[in-house]
């Protein structure tokens, strides 16, 4: 048995440490004003990066064959917990989604499980119906149907983002399974026509849709976070404030920790800093993309191209909301922002593909 | 996670998984293929987000870092300088004092009983009125009054406070330093620095300065942060240079004030100008007022600049207008033309008398002039005529206003050329039945007497940037228009030096210098009547008459307990005045002047002989006409104090060192 992949564990240490540090600088102000402990954050997150730590070290010991086994009760789980956790009383309500199992301040996400399980599912699923992804009806339909289902679950909670990711992981592993190239030209189409056919109905969604192209317009309402991204970002230059100096995160940019702490990593480091976050990403992604190429194991190959698509296009979408390309969506950034649960569920992930990477060529 | 770990770590099933992978070598390719394309979209979004964050941080930032800057920044205001008012001098007639004034920030002050007890007791407010305003919703808010222009006491003591979200900015408060001085015309400003009259309103746009500020950065809500403060350099106000000669304008001043004391009358008022440009050197009216308490005065004592407010019938000052208009027109010889002055002249069954009882007998013109006498005028004007006559009251600027850069100048009235008869005309050409301003008789005086030529009057000469002192914007002499000849007007200087010194300007009479006047003596008008008893005073001189360098015109409204004629109130305080100004022009003695006709009761200026080096006895008698004071001991004169051919009056004192 070959070693773990030591690029990969190296690059998600140091953007996980580095995301610590952001969240410790981002979140003080806010935490001393709430909880009177600057350091509530940090202490929670950096006990969460602990546990995720060890987490992931056994992980990438257990041989991932045995997912390709349990696939099928864990989708079962993760269904159920899907639904209890919609239930009053048993799941919580954070920022208006009832997505919670909580204890206390400790809070976790079935949503964020969720996702790791259909992606394991799904590698199970593809690698079972290899000959048969040329049939639509077929091979695709089935997948695409339970993909919907969790996503009607999760919108009932409702947390779009995490959907949409969702989503979006299952259509790209699909995608490079040999589905089809027309196929996602169709679905593309009636997403396209879907959206036409909305705004036909109510002009006004067209203008909510693209206010985030001029966020000036409603300056307090919808325009309000992506302006106050844009005043964090903006004023850092090419080298920033430095650390610790974030002038918006004083109260005007709201919970800097989460979705936007991206901004308050371009005030702080400036253009500098986007550069080595970006480049951190692409180490991962591409290592990821790596591990799953030389990987022997159709299954093995499925599920570390999930899990790394999956932190490819959720960081993609946090960052493109973040700069203005792209409405709010409310997702995080993959290790950096604060989360627990998240985080947890992301090193469970790494701890696989590190498994997987044990088993290559 | 337990259940994993029992069945964790057995590498049986991967046999199980690679069986049938490695004969299809084509399927892995497909699928390798297409994670690179997935890869490609990766890298080329992260491209595009890293271009848009380069985007907003470089092609942005100004704009971003402007509307940050905006909202993180709160402004503490700092005060400018309002721009100086000087004289031509440089001497600063409105200055800048600095004080401090309370800013409070609502946000930043956490115990709001406390501060509001501490400094209400300070300010003198009520509890209540400063807990309102600690407390208000609002980024900065200021305590008016109470809290501006604070003393330095109570500035200390609040400072010493060390109270958080309270602060001390500094103000520029308005300083008059030589208090009424000038008081009409320079104005005054208000609490907030704006001005609300004279030169002080009417420049107000350059006057005022531009707001700097402190600026700290403040959270969401208020709170300050620990950031270096940026400090905004506030904007001076721009300098205005006046024309005015503080010299003239401190002897005018207090020649004024001593009449005012001296014979109590209702208003006086004074202005000296340079007849060659129109400059105005001094300008002042009583009653005046004290700037910085202007609100204990009443709007029309503040706003009655009298030089250029006031209308009046000028009186006999205007006589110089009738006489330069028949010289221009060559109607009268002035040497060789007789009037016989029985005292009253009757025109159209009026009868006008003289100002003297039982006449001035017969006179050449000449001394028509230097006798002021009525009759003779109404002569001159009879040879002019009503249209030549009006023609040149006209040209010599009156009926009109004059243009000069001060605010609340009247135009004066006249008559009516259609109603002008013959008692019309005859009363016009002695200064009576026409209304003028000051500033309108002596700049046609100046005109008069300068060649002729008639200039726009005016005080401001330039304006000079705050820190440099260079000057922005100059304003030059302006010409209206030329009004006699040159030879006329050399004429009417020679005449008005003769009337001051052989006719009834005497009073205004300077030895050594060649001083030409006219004095006027006006009944006041009031409800279509003339007043009795009750006269404006004036006097209109200038020296030297061969090369006017000034002229003083002074006006005393109704003055008490005296004899109420121009040559005796207004004469000798434009005669202090023409000599304080000469002195301060450094204009020199003249010894071709046409000597003083002495009365009995006139002393008379003698010039003291050179007695130095000789004995006693000779000195002695040498200074006969001088009181002799001896000092130190021998026969001979050592040093003589005043100096040779210094000219004193007779009787004066004449003191002597002696040696052997």
């Amino acid at each position: 048995m070959k070693k773990i992949n030591i690029v990969l564990l190296i690059s998600i240490l140091a953007i996980s440490i580095f995301g610590l540090i952001m969240i410790t600088s981002s979140s003080y102000i806010w935490a001393e004003y709430k909880f009177n402990d600057p350091f509530k954050y940090f202490k929670h997150q950096a006990l969460f990066l602990s546990i995720s730590i060890i987490l992931m070290i056994v992980v990438s010991k257990i041989d991932y064959h045995i997912y390709f086994e349990k696939a099928n009760i864990f989708l079962i789980v993760s269904l159920i917990l899907l639904v209890l956790v919609l239930i009053p009383g048993i799941g919580s309500v954070r920022n208006g989604s009832r997505s919670w199992f909580g204890i206390g301040s400790f809070g976790i996400q079935p949503s964020e499980f969720s996702k790791l399980i259909l992606i394991i599912f799904t590698a199970k699923y593809l690698y079972n119906n290899e000959k048969n992804l040329k049939n639509i009806k077929k091979g695709v339909i089935p997948i695409l149907g339970l993909v919907m289902i969790v996503f009607g679950l999760i919108m009932l909670q409702p947390d779009f983002g995490t959907g949409v990711v969702l989503v979006m992981i299952i259509v790209g592993m699909l995608f490079i399974a040999g589905v089809d190239f027309s196929f996602f030209l169709k679905i593309g189409a009636v997403g396209i026509i879907g959206v036409v056919g909305l705004i036909a109905v109510a002009p006004y969604r067209l203008k909510r849709i693209l206010s985030f192209l001029n966020p000036w317009e409603d300056p307090l309402g919808s325009g309000f976070q992506i302006i106050q991204s844009l005043y964090a970002i903006g004023p850092g230059g090419l080298f920033g404030f430095g650390l610790g100096n974030s002038r918006q995160k004083h109260f005007y940019l709201p919970e800097p920790q989460t979705d936007f702490i991206f901004s308050i990593i371009s005030e702080e480091f400036g253009f500098m800093g986007v550069l080595i976050v970006a480049c951190l990403f692409i180490t991962i992604i591409y290592t990821g993309f790596k591990i799953a190429i030389k990987c022997n194991d159709l299954f093995g190959k499925y599920i570390v191209f999930g899990i790394t698509f999956w932190i490819a296009f959720q960081s993609i979408l946090n960052l493109m909301v973040v700069v203005g390309l792209i409405p709010v969506t409310g997702v995080t950034l993959p290790f950096i922002s604060y989360g627990g649960s998240s985080l947890m569920i992301l090193f469970l992930a790494i701890g696989i593909i590190l498994n997987i990477s044990r088993y290559q060529k | 996670m337990k259940l994993y770990l029992i069945v964790g770590q057995s590498n049986n099933n991967l046999s199980f998984f690679s069986y049938n992978f490695i004969g299809d070598y084509m399927f892995f390719k497909n699928i390798h293929t297409r994670i690179k394309i997935v890869l490609l979209i990766i890298i080329f979004l992260f491209l595009l987000i890293t271009a848009k964050v380069f985007y907003i941080q470089v092609i942005d930032y100004d704009k971003l870092n402007n509307y940050a800057s905006n909202l993180w920044s709160r402004n503490l205001p700092l005060e400018a300088n309002r721009g100086k008012i000087t004289d031509r001098n440089g001497v600063v007639l409105a200055d800048n004092i600095t004080t401090t004034s309370l800013v409070l920030i609502p946000n930043q002050i956490k115990d709001k009983e406390k501060t509001a007890e501490m400094l209400s007791e300070i300010l003198n407010v009520t509890y209540d009125d400063m807990y309102k305003h600690v407390s208000k919703r609002t980024s900065i808010e200021r305590v008016h009054p109470e809290g501006r222009r604070l003393s330095y006491e109570i500035a200390d003591k609040i400072n010493n406070l060390k109270l958080e979200g309270v602060y001390l900015v500094k103000e520029a408060k308005r300083y008059y330093p030589y208090d009424t001085f000038m008081s009409h015309t320079l104005g005054f400003v208000g609490i907030d620095n704006q001005g609300l009259s004279g030169l002080e309103l009417m420049y107000n746009g350059y006057l005022t300065g531009e707001y700097g500020a402190i600026k700290y950065f403040s959270d969401a809500k208020g709170n300050r942060l620990k950031l270096n403060e940026i400090y905004e350099e506030p904007q001076n106000g721009i300098n205005v240079t006046l024309t005015i000669n503080y010299d003239i304008q401190t002897s005018l001043e207090r020649e004024l004030d001593n009449a005012m004391l001296k014979y109590n009358p209702d208003q006086a008022l004074g202005i000296a100008m340079d007849p060659q440009s129109g400059e105005i050197l001094a300008i002042s009216s009583r009653p005046n007022f004290s700037p910085s308490n202007y609100q204990d005065y009443t709007t029309e004592e503040i706003n009655r600049n009298l030089p250029v407010w006031m209308t009046y019938e000028p009186g006999s000052t205007f006589k110089i207008i009738t006489l330069a208009a028949s010289l221009e027109e060559k109607l009268v010889d002035l040497e060789k033309d007789n009037y016989h002055d029985s005292g009253s002249i009757t025109v159209e069954n009026a009868r006008i008398k003289c100002w003297k009882a039982g006449g001035h007998g017969s006179q050449t013109f000449m001394e028509v002039v230097q006798n002021s006498c009525n009759p003779g005028f109404v002569i001159l004007g009879q040879r002019l005529g009503k249209e030549k006559l009006f023609d040149y009251i006209d040209k010599f600027g009156f009926g009109k206003k004059t243009g000069v850069d001060l605010n609340g100048e009247g135009a004066g009235i006249l008559f009516n050329l259609d109603n002008v008869g013959p008692v019309e005309l005859a009363t016009t050409s002695f200064g009576q039945g026409v209304s003028v301003t000051p500033i309108q008789q002596i700049t046609a005086v100046s005109a008069a007497i300068n060649g002729g030529i008639l200039y726009k009057p005016y005080i401001v000469k330039s304006l000079n940037e705050p820190e440099t002192n260079a000057v922005i914007k100059e304003n030059k002499k302006q010409v209206v228009r030329k009004v006699i000849s040159e030879e006329t007007s050399s004429m009417v200087r020679q005449t008005l030096e003769n009337v001051v010194s052989l006719g009834t300007g005497r009073p205004a009479y300077l030895d050594g210098y060649r001083v030409g006047g006219k004095t006027g003596t006006a009944q006041k008008v009031q409800d279509g009547h003339y007043m009795v008893g009750n006269y404006i005073t004036s006097f209109m001189g200038f020296a030297p008459a061969d090369d006017p360098k000034v002229v003083v015109y002074i006006a005393i409204d109704n003055a008490k307990g005296v004899t109420q004629y121009g040559g005796t109130v207004a004469a000798p305080i434009v005669k202090q005045v023409l000599y304080d100004s000469l002195i301060a022009l450094n204009v020199e003695k003249r010894k071709d002047g046409t000597e003083k006709r002495y009365n009995y009761l006139d002393k008379k200026y003698i010039e003291i002989p050179n007695v130095v080096g000789k004995t006693v006895d000779q000195a002695m008698k040498d200074l006969k006409s001088f009181k002799v004071e001896f000092s130190g001991n021998g026969e001979r004169i050592a040093y003589q104090s005043p100096i040779a051919s210094t000219r004193i009056y007779e009787g004066e004192t004449v003191r002597l060192l002696l040696t052997n």
